[in-house]
């Protein structure tokens, strides 16, 4: 018997320590794909959030306690997501995730935090589903955030861009069958309407086409002056050579997949001149972001990111979370969520100042004021417009995540 | 007039790297009346020792052994997957065996390559030749000849060596073959080397068209490859050339005249066509199994 207390009296002490220790840090879950097709976007995102993670920590942590990151890969794949969601909440019990790159493996994962009232900054992926998903009154709160330029704001400034600023009349749209094309064909060909254009082709590939000759081919017999694109890297550069193959050389304009290194890196010459949305081009127009970037390269090494976008929101997000601990003054769920949606600081980030970014009602920390034109110039994305490059600072305006009227 | 030539031309380039793969179905069928399902990784894997290979060496001279390694890599899969079904006069357990083997085959890549797409760098120019008004590239031209000169090497090497006639004799009746002293067994090893050793030559000749390449390549080519060997018809070399042109062009003609939407449906109409009219495939000898 008395060895039966004696157990129970270590254990109860050992829990008692480990739990005590437990407290030294904060944990904060990072779910991405850093193997597989996306990896280049999860990657940078990963590199960006310990950059910040690491920064915080050498300047004293939050509210004094060191940020911890549990990594997780998900492959891009929704039933990892689900995996590590379960895994990063029930055993790993972080006090919020930052991540994910793929809009249907955020779709899988994000119920689990929700349920579990944990916040989840969604800093990569662009469906605009990912912030209605839990949105009030069906939901009484909702735990999702996020720091892209979702697919309205991306299709509304692809159509501004190639029908607005550069006057094409003919436009032709090429996407890809999955979810991600297929919903941003229908953004895409919705923008166009609200111009009066129609486009003269609307033309399907699959992942893994290598072939791109009859949708290029329907395209330029129908006239188009442009080729608006949604798709991702390997196939967009599919299109950049057929292109180059057929002797027919149209601007491409897209979502901000342009910008990934699958596409730059295959399409190689074919590729210059594309233009994407971006949130972040690597450039030092402000010292923020210089000490960014130099930070960035000093850690990781290299002279060009795989993803800037991906690293600038990834590093944008940790630092929003750190804001919105400290004003709740506690890690729990619910009080974040509400520092969240009631931020008073200003916080100073890469991609832009983060000013009230969310509200109860508003999830999305980019407005369409936000992204600029990047274009693609021997191998880097480069500001398209100089009038971008000279007024650098970005800040919300209006509600995030919608189109202007 | 000319779109049409030009959807041709690309359809032939895409078709021929179907061909390719049908044939390699085509040559183990022949002798052992066996398939190996995983032919599309057989593809892959030459692919990827072909993109190691070349940054050494260079495109050219990696492609010899690019294709010992396929050698090697088919007898492989003869001796662990079919084999021992062969010996039991198992209906069905190769079919498990190669697609296993395959599955094994795409893992092991993943794990010495990764599972990032790599990109493979063009041994020739990337501008296209104009002939007529039909544009080609020069890699698109690379797997046309590339894979008519492999089946043509096959074939000849089928018809006027020693080895070769053993393995028509074994094509032809294999227990008459054994009784006549062959080793029936090793022929069937041979037939899967030769197989192998094709698909690897056409995993070199695609991917500088791919671009980029990683162990998911080869699936939806093995799979395609394989509709293209029973349109043709499992008995015929020729057939494996006329399903994959026509495979290929009907996937071009149909994505530009109807939809690209459409693009893969013409193909298992074909398919479906051939199985309901002629189900040896076009060029198949209509045979009797007697049991």
């Amino acid at each position: 018997m008395n060895r039966l207390l004696a157990t129970v009296a270590a254990a109860a002490v050992l829990g008692l320590a480990s739990g005590a220790w437990a407290q030294e840090t904060i944990k904060i879950g990072v779910s991405g794909p850093f193997t597989g097709g996306s990896s280049s976007m999860g990657v940078s995102m990963r590199d960006g959030v310990r950059l910040a993670a690491d920064e915080i920590n050498a300047a004293g942590g939050v509210m004094g306690k060191k940020i911890e990151l549990v990594e997780r890969d998900e492959q891009a794949k929704n039933e990892v997501g689900v995996q590590v969601a379960q895994e990063l909440i029930n055993k790993e019990k972080v006090v919020a995730t930052v991540g994910y790159i793929n809009t249907g493996v955020a779709l899988a994962s994000q119920r689990f935090y929700q349920e579990a009232q944990i916040p989840v900054l969604n800093n990569v992926a662009t469906g605009t589903q990912i912030t209605k998903q839990f949105e009030p009154p069906e939901s009484k709160n909702n735990y999702v955030f996020r720091f892209s330029a979702n697919d309205t704001i991306q299709s509304a400034m692809i159509v501004d861009e190639a029908i607005g600023r550069s006057h094409f009349k003919k436009p032709a749209i090429l996407a890809d069958s999955t979810n991600y094309g297929q919903l941003g064909r229908a953004d895409l060909e919705a923008a166009l309407a609200k111009k009066g254009v129609k486009a003269v082709a609307v033309e399907k590939f699959n992942i893994g086409d290598t072939d791109m000759t009859p949708q290029l081919l329907r395209a330029k017999e129908g006239g188009a002056d442009v080729v608006l694109t949604y798709g991702i890297g390997p196939e967009l550069a599919q299109i950049a050579n057929g292109m180059a193959k057929l002797g027919w050389k149209v601007p491409l304009v897209g979502s901000w997949t342009l910008s990934m290194a699958s596409f730059i890196d295959t399409a190689g010459p074919n590729g210059d001149g594309a233009r994407m949305p971006q949130t972040f081009i690597e450039d030092p127009t402000t010292p923020k972001r210089k000490a960014f970037i130099d930070a960035y390269h000093k850690k990781f090494g290299g002279d060009k990111m795989p993803s800037p976008v991906s690293a600038a929101q990834g590093y944008d997000s940790l630092y929003v979370l750190k804001a919105a601990m400290e004003q709740a003054k506690s890690t729990d769920g619910p009080k974040v969520r509400e520092a969240l949606e009631n931020l008073n600081a200003k916080v100073e980030g890469v991609v832009q100042t983060y000013d009230k970014p969310f509200s109860a009602k508003d999830h999305e920390a980019v407005s369409y004021s936000v992204p600029v034109f990047g274009i693609v110039k021997a191998g880097r994305v480069v500001y398209a417009n100089e009038e971008d490059k000279k007024n650098p600072v970005r800040a919300k305006q209006g509600a995030g995540g919608v189109a202007p009227q | 007039m000319q779109i049409l030539l030009q959807l041709i031309a690309s359809g032939i380039a895409v078709g021929m790297i179907y061909a390719a793969i049908a044939f390699g179905y085509q040559l183990t069928f022949a002798t052992s009346k066996t398939l190996n399902f995983g032919q599309g990784e057989a593809l892959m894997l030459g692919a990827l020792v072909g993109l190691t290979l070349t940054s050494v060496m260079g495109y050219w001279a990696m492609i010899p052994l690019v294709l010992l390694f396929g050698f090697v890599q088919g007898a492989v899969v003869e001796r662990l997957g079919v084999r021992p079904s062969i010996k039991i006069k198992s209906e069905f357990g190769w079919i498990m065996a190669t697609i296993a083997l395959g599955i094994i085959f795409k893992n092991l890549a993943e794990i010495v390559w990764g599972r990032e797409a790599l990109p493979f760098p063009s041994p020739l120019p990337s501008d296209a030749y104009v002939i007529g008004e039909v544009r080609i590239l020069p890699v698109e031209l690379l797997i046309v000849v590339g894979a008519l000169a492999m089946m043509l090497a096959v074939e000849f090497f089928n018809r006027r060596s020693i080895w070769g006639k053993a393995v028509r004799a074994t094509a032809n009746d294999r227990d008459a073959a054994g009784l006549m002293g062959i080793d029936t067994s090793r022929i069937i090893t041979l037939s899967y080397a030769v197989s192998s050793m094709t698909a690897a030559l056409a995993g070199v000749l695609v991917a500088p068209r791919i671009t980029a390449i990683d162990a998911n390549m080869g699936a939806v080519l093995g799979l395609k490859a394989f509709a293209v060997a029973i349109i043709g018809g499992l008995e015929s070399g020729l057939g494996v050339i006329v399903g994959g042109i026509l495979l290929g062009v009907a996937e071009t003609t149909t994505g530009y005249y109807i939809s690209t939407g459409y693009k893969d449906v013409p193909g298992l109409v074909l398919l479906l066509l051939v199985l309901m009219v002629k189900p040896s495939g076009l060029f198949g000898k209509a045979t009797i199994k007697k049991v």
